[in-house]
């Protein structure tokens, strides 16, 4: 739905990196080097932002 | 017992532990996890019915989550927290009713269409407890849905709930030994700096040395990589932890440095011990 605040398996506040990942990917910087950059080092952390699907705005029209 | 500080930033702290059973240790790794207390959102009041703007446009408070996950996830959302400064509410001198000594009230009040983030978080009174995360999505608003909130945090402790767990990522692990037994033991040495996964070797003048030593996993995987290009058997690389000594990480989640929740953690360690030493010597 919206990205989660917080990882699941380690805690890490992980929310406010997410627009940046997501503006990063699109304008085409490979994953890897932006997760990086973001210093998201274990792979529970990284796979939030890698396997997130940001689905509110397909269901904000109908709230 | 001695201990080093290999690094220390504001979130994130690593130290050697030496001369401890580890007992000891495991006892200092549960007391950060849950009993470092912080400041989390407990409560949070939400305005309901519409809500009006200066203009006198109207406002449905409603939104694309429901206000249960919009409560949880608020309260996920580090907050600085001074130690020095914030009591227990059970403890405090109001008695629970709350006050600014253990209570702090948050309003967030956004009209769409916007994002509303952590920062939208306005502290009554004192701005220094302004939410340093600014960033953090919390909900979407679409045109003419509108958000009044009234949040309050209070002291916790990580036992009570994973909110108020300050420190997010704590372990530890034995110190590694490892010794190279024959200097000419390297049929292929490239192969053997491949093998770690740690990057704990490198290759010099054709041989092969320890260079980072403290980045052992204890994972074995060179010993096996090391007889399989030997063929005789025996590895010459002997990997073995040294039972009283520790490498400790841990990281918090901003809301306290990493410095101020080690020294209470060890200080609450600390006092925990003395009262069962206590209560002990009070038994027939
Ligand atoms: S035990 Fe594992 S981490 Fe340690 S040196 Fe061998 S391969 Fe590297
Ligand atoms: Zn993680
Ligand atoms: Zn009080």
């Amino acid at each position: 739905m919206i990205i989660p605040v917080r990882c699941f398996t380690c805690g890490r506040v992980i929310g406010h990196l997410y627009e940046e990942y997501a503006r990063r990917t699109e304008a085409g910087e490979s994953a890897e080097k932006v997760l990086d950059d973001l210093k998201l080092e274990r792979y529970c952390c990284r796979r939030m932002l890698i396997t997130h699907v940001e689905l509110i705005d397909e269901v904000m029209p109908f709230t | 017992m001695k201990l080093v500080v290999r690094e220390i930033t504001d979130t994130r702290c690593s130290f050697i532990v030496d001369g401890v059973k580890p007992d000891i240790v495991n006892a200092l790794r549960r007391t950060l996890i849950a009993d470092v207390p912080k400041m989390a959102i407990d409560e949070v009041e939400f305005h309901m019915g519409p809500i009006r703007d200066e203009e006198g446009n109207e406002y449905d408070s409603n939104s694309a989550l429901f206000d249960e996950m919009i409560a949880h996830r608020l309260g996920m959302v580090p907050i600085p927290t001074d130690l020095q400064h914030f009591t227990f509410r059970e403890q405090c001198e109001c008695n629970g009713a709350g006050c600014p000594h253990c209570t702090i009230i948050y309003v967030m009040n956004k009209k769409g269409p916007c994002t509303v983030y952590s920062g939208d978080l306005q502290p009554l009174g004192d701005i220094s407890l302004n939410i340093k995360e600014e960033l953090i999505p919390i909900v979407k608003l679409k045109e003419k849905q509108a958000l009044l909130i009234y949040a309050t945090a209070i002291l916790g402790r990580g036992k009570d709930h994973a909110k108020w767990q300050s420190v997010t990522i704590c372990g530890y692990k034995n110190f590694p030994k490892i010794t190279i037994k024959n200097d000419d033991c390297c049929f292929d040495p490239e192969d053997c700096v491949r093998s770690c996964p740690r990057k704990v070797f490198e290759v010099e003048k054709g041989k092969v040395i320890i260079k980072n030593l403290e980045n052992c996993d204890l994972c074995m995987n060179c010993l096996d990589h090391c007889e399989s290009s030997d063929g005789r058997g025996e590895p010459f690389i002997e990997v073995d932890e040294v039972t009283d000594k520790f490498i400790f990480t841990f990281e918090t989640d901003g809301s306290i440095t990493a410095k101020d929740a080690l020294i209470y953690a060890l200080k609450n360690l600390e006092d925990k011990y003395e009262e069962l030493r206590e209560q002990v010597s009070g038994l027939d």
